[in-house]
């Protein structure tokens, strides 16, 4: 790959030719070629299953039954999306997205501070373990282990049923391992430029604001997206603390589209779909943010 | 401007010491190099002096006030890191005017100081650049410009020069000894290299193992050193150490080794017979002390096994029944390999085997 790419930069004045050529040199490089097929069977691996769900919210009843499977609908309608914005699914989309968001917000706001002392503070590795171990203690165990006590402990206190009871928990959940991710982010940021903020002046808080935090704003929207996504579609939890409408997520929704009798598939699927929109969003956003986070460059000489 | 006095500094970190009961004190405008191998303790306590070390013992005092207790942004004194420690997301102009913008500075009183001082350091074209996109000595001046825009009263540097290359290295050091000569500001800096601490020092305080070992201007370290690890660590063609023991032969002392019989004038014989009763004692020699002529008279004979061509020089590497001495010749020498010479030491040092210290 290296030598291509200096074959083409090499070349003073590119002769039409020999660019071509060049060109032709990467296409057919073997391990070039595996890469792109790997990526590309990554690729189809990942997306066949979203597809077939996009796809199956718009087929007929009569394509959703059919046998071999269809991949291309041949009588596309819009029922079952009709049905699902009859059924208020964008109040869930709401319950979601505040959940998810504020978990996330709050989770950050715990652990950067708690992350930051875990580097900076020159505490010995043994006690960070064992402390951060024991904040994920909880989300460690099985979810269906920790739900039930966490179900009687939450009724005992009369707050099953509200969305800040998710977010409590949710940011629980999380913090220990946003702690984790965290500190290695903050060990990757020399110690010397922060100090060298505190020898120009700032207090600690301003060095950590103005300096380390700008620096690791990549990785900690990353974590952020990260943390967003497993609030979105955590479920088990859910499942014990939604009881109505009014707090209702929408993994919890999805699962109530399947009623006792005639499953409709179609209602499903357009629930599905909706609720992997804003994780592709998402995850587009973050491939940006990690490009840019790599290109950054910090202090020289290390 | 101020004095740095330190009094009794010790650190450690658990159960290491880092820094042994250090006394130093850097007078107004001085230069100061603290000079000894990694982890002698010459980083930790310039850190104690910036404020980003606690002492666990003594006192540190810049100017009248003891600034043990203050942060570091109260002590007014400006560290360049050996990593240039330069802020990525900024741009150059940005970096020098950090201290500025804390201090709240004027908007076009920070433009002029910033510009002033990259005018200053021949960094003018880079202002707007983020470091990352600056050449590794264009990064240094930033460094350095980020630490005179604010003028402290005191400049520390921990090994600013290691990370550039040989050739700037030499022009940097000048550069920064010029630069501290027309500010007049005292300055506490720190390196293993030798020929940087000789070259730009006031005052250099040789450290080893978190004790201070000598202080005294770059002279008096080369020709006077206080024991035999300054001996060796100064001088960028190491000593020559003979071990032996000190005997009277015809009513004269000697330096007597298993090689060479070397005389030792009366009055250092009278010294070392009260400071080093046992007589045991190495003797140093610098390679430029040695004197030798070619004939094969003569009581401390040895052969030349091997020149170093240095160009301006040639050292000569000689053998004596498995002892090694270099000793430094002009360039043309005429001199060859194999050939004997016959030695004779001009001006030598003795170290009580004990206690390493000098006898003088």
């Amino acid at each position: 790959m290296a030598q291509t790419e200096v074959s083409e930069t090499t070349t003073s004045e590119p002769v039409p030719q020999a660019v071509e050529m060049a060109a032709q040199g990467r296409r057919l490089n073997p391990r070039r070629l595996l890469v792109v097929i790997v990526l590309y069977l990554a690729a189809f691996w990942t997306l066949v299953p979203m597809y077939w769900v996009a796809i199956s919210s718009i087929k007929s009843l009569r394509d959703l039954a059919h046998i071999p499977p269809r991949f291309f609908p041949t009588d596309p309608r819009l029922d079952a999306w009709v049905t699902i914005f009859e059924r208020r699914i964008l109040e869930n989309v709401y319950n979601s997205l505040v959940v998810s968001t504020l978990a996330t917000i709050i989770c950050l706001i715990i652990a950067v501070p708690a992350a930051y002392a875990a580097t900076r503070m020159r505490l010995p590795f043994k006690f960070v373990a064992i402390v951060v171990g024991l904040m994920g203690l909880v989300a460690l165990l099985p979810p269906i282990a920790s739900a039930i006590p966490l179900f009687l402990l939450g009724s005992d206190l009369g707050i099953i049923d509200e969305k800040y009871t998710l977010i409590i928990l949710y940011t629980v959940l999380n913090t220990a391992f946003a702690v984790w991710v965290l500190r290695g982010t903050f060990m990757d940021v020399p110690m010397d430029v922060e100090e060298a903020a505190l020898m120009d002046g700032d207090t600690r808080f301003g060095a950590v604001r103005r300096i380390l935090l700008p620096l690791i704003f990549p990785s900690l929207f990353s974590i952020a997206i990260l943390l967003f996504i497993f609030n979105w579609n955590e479920y088990i939890i859910a499942l014990y603390f939604v009881n109505s409408m009014k707090t209702m997520t929408l993994p919890i929704a999805i699962q109530a589209q399947i009623p006792q009798h005639e499953l409709d598939w179609g209602v499903v699927s357009a629930a599905g779909t909706i609720a992997v929109f804003p994780v592709l969003v998402a995850a587009f956003t973050l491939q940006r943010f990690l490009v840019r986070g790599l290109t950054f460059g910090v202090a020289s000489g290390q | 401007m101020a004095e740095v006095r330190i009094e009794g500094l010790t650190k450690y970190f658990g159960d290491t010491c880092a820094v042994n009961q250090l006394n130093l004190v850097v007078r107004d405008g001085d230069l100061v190099v603290l000079l000894g191998p990694s982890g002698c303790g010459k980083t930790t306590t310039m850190r104690c002096v910036a404020g980003l070390e606690r002492p666990t013992y003594g006192d540190i005092y810049i100017g009248e006030t003891r600034v043990n207790d203050l942060e570091p942004r109260e002590r007014d004194v400006a560290l360049v890191f050996q990593s240039y420690a330069l802020y990525p997301h900024f741009t150059a102009f940005d970096n020098i005017a950090y201290p500025l913008r804390l201090r709240k500075t004027p908007k076009d009183e920070m433009e002029r100081r910033v510009r002033d001082v990259a005018e200053m350091l021949g960094i003018t074209h880079t202002l707007d650049r983020p470091p990352g996109l600056c050449s590794g000595g264009e990064q240094q001046r930033i460094a350095l410009g980020r630490a005179i825009v604010r003028e402290p009263v005191v400049f520390l540097m921990d090994e600013p020069l290691s990370n550039i290359d040989a050739l700037l290295r030499v022009y940097m050091r000048a550069e920064i000894k010029r630069l501290q000569h027309e500010l007049g500001t005292t300055m506490i800096y720190v390196t293993h290299d030798q020929v940087e601490g000789m070259t730009m020092a006031d005052q250099i305080a040789v450290m080893n193992e978190g004790t201070l070992q000598q202080l005294g201007t770059p002279s008096e370290i080369y020709d006077l050193p206080a024991n035999n690890f300054v001996a060796r660590f100064v001088g960028s063609t190491p000593m020559n150490f003979i071990p032996g023991a000190l005997q009277k032969e015809n009513g004269k002392t000697v330096h007597k080794s298993d090689q060479f019989v070397i005389p030792v004038s009366a009055e250092m014989a009278d010294r070392a017979a009260e400071l080093c009763p046992s007589g045991q004692c190495t003797l140093g020699v610098r390679p430029e002390e040695i004197r030798f002529t070619t004939d094969d008279e003569g009581d401390n004979q040895a052969r030349v096994f091997l020149l170093e061509p240095l160009g301006s020089e040639t050292i000569l590497d000689i053998e004596k029944e498995g002892l090694l001495l270099k000793v430094k010749d002009v360039a043309a020498t005429q001199v060859r390999e194999g050939d004997n010479l016959s030695l004779s030491f001009n001006r030598f040092h003795l170290f009580d085997d004990n206690t390493g210290a000098a006898i003088r």
